[in-house]
């Protein structure tokens, strides 16, 4: 069975062809400035030199259209049709309360996604035209919707609602939901995979650190809590994203500062976080800027240290304990250092680092020494397998 | 028609205003203008991108893009690529005449034509162009990328397809195309010129200073500019130019106040000269009452 994920943005598509006997990837792409005349679309069949190409795509079904063109292409492809795709897996970030697990979309589901936009208005809309692209070239083919927000749909209500009037809940369904979902669900399976057993017996917190971040809380296999809301801006602090403040400060800046909703919005999403503090958003200039003795930087690094530590401490508490703690994504892949100051910091937790494996990148891979009382992976994270096995689940 | 490439005519505060917006919208923006200001005004376009990013509204990057999306020409041949026309040129009717009939000329022909007047009817302004049913009115308020509201009125030959595009356009740019009829002078500027004529009024009789009346009327009303900084931001001469305007529509009650004609004749024009009924620092922020005598 081969399954199309498609991930679109609102001027991207980025795309995996899946071989689901033994997981393969066929095929991957993407298409950068959807939209613009010197759109670029990159493509790389298993096997094949990687193809580039500038052309005028102005819209999201012209840019599948191309990833089509080249998935069968006689020189760059893999397959001879489209009619070899058995079902197209999407993306979808937000699936408000309406979805708590992927689904296969029907007339009525696109009619609540379209409802959900407000939600998530910078990435839904986007996800939409891709699913409405995806139908129109591929009429006859299932297209099955997996969400980022589903994997946090079991958080019990103690954990996802906030302590202000109900009826703001009822009303407007002002919650926690969570993002990443489909991350977190993906490195705690394979935890549970690397330590030999059921899902189900563990207590798992996992770490998505990317430029966006969040750790959620897993129990039985399930999400128990997660840091990030009902926005992607609550919980860590991220790239540019502040994660938690006093809302009480934010309504303080806004009054000294004289700002508009969209001034203080645009502050805490994309002026916050390690760049608001140092003035780099990237983790890897904030280590050059430590090694060059800028102390703005060391307090960043600090800060963005502890804030994890401080939710791993909750967390446990939540769970009343802990047996691995995962790190994915391209800051909890690639900053060793990271990891090493976390488990310095964590003495309490009988945590053991192989600093030699510590060090290894671009592998699932446990960095926690045989006697750790708490087992510590890096799982590079791999949220389109889930989509492609989440569509052939639902199709088969 | 997908709408991707606009043509603003008139590089004054009201077609910086919508260039701004509309580059910000991921427009690209041709702006026109035949006087000699118009590489000033992309200096002016910086200048307000450099404000919102003081205040966080929109990061470097975002700056770049939004004024890499602009370009200025005096080359009216530049409007072949125009998928849309806004004109916002001064509200003078021969003067937009005459640029519409031109423009008429060289867009498609099936480009809608947006005219931003204040204190023209669309349907006169139709009068000298071709395409007069693909012309419509849509009054944008500025500061324009702040305001989330534009009149849109249609002339007698305006299409329903004319009156579509803009609401489409409006709403694109964040904005609530309200329809209102044709009139001289709309809703918003009818009702600001005879605020700001009674402030001036009451600071003409020495009843209060520009300072306080501004003060009382802003926070009493929860304005975010009171009516004598948005007169200030306009232009005090166009302000009297659209009370002129008006006082020939409806009479006696558009009658500028004398303290007007004076500032103008002084050449206190506002923001532009930094002194109005209030006084502006370089970068165009108001200055306090203390501040502001100083600068007198």
């Amino acid at each position: 069975m081969n399954i199309f994920v498609l991930n679109c943005g609102s001027s991207s598509v980025k795309y995996k062809l899946y071989a689901m006997e033994g997981e393969k990837v066929l095929a991957e792409g993407r298409v950068e400035r959807v939209g613009q005349e010197n759109a670029v679309i990159t493509h790389q069949s298993s096997g094949k030199e990687k193809v580039t190409r500038t052309m005028p795509i102005l819209e999201h079904t012209v840019a599948i259209q191309e990833s089509l063109n080249l998935l069968t292409h006689p020189e760059h492809g893999i397959i001879k049709s489209a009619q070899e795709i058995d079902a197209v897996g999407h993306r979808v970030v937000h699936g408000g309360e309406s979805f708590s697990d992927s689904v296969l979309i029907d007339g009525r589901t696109k009619e609540i996604l379209d409802s959900l936009a407000e939600l998530a208005p910078l990435h839904n809309p986007a996800n939409v035209i891709g699913i409405r692209a995806a139908e129109k070239l591929m009429p006859k083919t299932p297209q099955v919707a997996v969400f980022d927000t589903a994997f946090h749909s079991t958080i019990p209500p103690h954990g996802f609602l906030y302590a202000i009037p109900y009826s703001v809940y009822q009303r407007h369904k002002v919650r926690r939901y969570g993002f990443h979902g489909t991350s977190h669900k993906y490195v705690s399976q394979r935890a549970a995979e690397l330590m030999g057993r059921k899902i189900e017996d563990l207590k798992i917190i996992s770490c998505h650190l990317g430029n966006g971040a969040s750790i959620a809380a897993i129990a039985d296999g399930k999400s128990i809590d997660t840091s990030m809301g009902f926005t992607p801006l609550e919980g860590l602090m991220m790239g540019t994203r502040s994660g938690d403040i006093d809302p009480g400060a934010i309504f303080y800046i806004m009054r000294k500062e004289e700002l508009n909703l969209h001034e203080i919005d645009s502050m805490l999403n994309k002026h916050s976080g390690l760049y608001g503090m140092a003035g780099v958003s990237d983790m890897r200039d904030i280590e050059k800027g430590i090694a060059e003795g800028d102390k703005l930087c060391k307090v960043a690094f600090d800060m963005y240290e502890y804030r994890i530590r401080k939710y791993i401490g909750s967390y446990i508490a939540a769970m009343n304990g802990v047996d691995a703690i995962v790190f994915t994504a391209g800051i909890g892949e690639n900053t060793p250092s990271l990891r090493t100051a976390l488990v310095a910091n964590l003495p309490y937790l009988g945590i053991t680092l192989d600093e030699e494996q510590n060090k290894k990148r671009g592998e699932d891979i446990e960095i926690s020494t045989p006697d750790s009382r708490v087992r510590v992976f890096v799982i590079p994270t791999d949220e389109e397998l889930v989509i492609a096995r989440d569509t052939a689940s639902i199709v088969s | 028609m997908d709408i991707r490439r606009i043509a603003v005519l008139g590089a004054g505060r009201l077609g910086r205003g919508i260039a701004e917006c509309a580059a910000g919208k991921g427009y690209d923006v041709v702006l026109f203008s035949q006087g000699a200001g118009g590489q000033d005004a992309l200096l002016r376009i910086e200048r307000s991108l450099h404000r919102r990013l003081a205040k966080w509204g929109i990061t470097e990057s975002e700056k770049r893009l939004i004024l890499g999306r602009i370009n200025y020409t005096q080359d009216l041949k530049e409007l072949s690529n125009a998928d849309l026309l806004i004109e916002a040129t001064l509200d003078k009717m021969q003067v937009k005449r005459e640029l519409l009939h031109t423009a008429d000329q060289f867009c498609r022909p099936e480009v809608v034509f947006i005219s931003a007047s204040a204190t023209l009817r669309i349907s006169d302004l139709a009068k000298e162009i071709k395409r007069s049913e693909m012309l419509v009115g849509l009054h944008f308020i500025p500061p324009v990328p702040d305001v989330s509201v534009a009149e849109l009125v249609r002339g007698e030959q305006t299409s329903e397809h004319a009156v579509a595009v803009a609401r489409q356009i409006a709403t694109r740019l964040g904005k609530q195309a309200v329809e209102i009829q044709e009139s001289r002078g709309l809703v918003n500027p009818r009702a600001l010129l005879v605020m700001v004529n009674e402030a001036a009024c009451m600071i003409d009789e020495g009843i209060c200073e520009a300072h306080h009346a501004e003060l009382i009327l802003k926070e009493s009303w929860g304005m975010k500019q009171g009516p004598l900084e948005m007169a200030d931001r306009l232009g005090l001469d166009l302000v009297l130019s659209w009370m002129e305007q008006l006082q020939k529509a409806y009479g006696s009650r558009y009658a500028p106040c004398p303290l007007i004609r004076r500032y103008v004749r002084e050449g206190r024009l506002g923001v532009k000269t930094r002194l109005g009924f209030l006084a502006y620092s370089e970068d165009d922020s108001v200055l306090t009452e203390d501040e502001g005598n100083k600068e007198d």
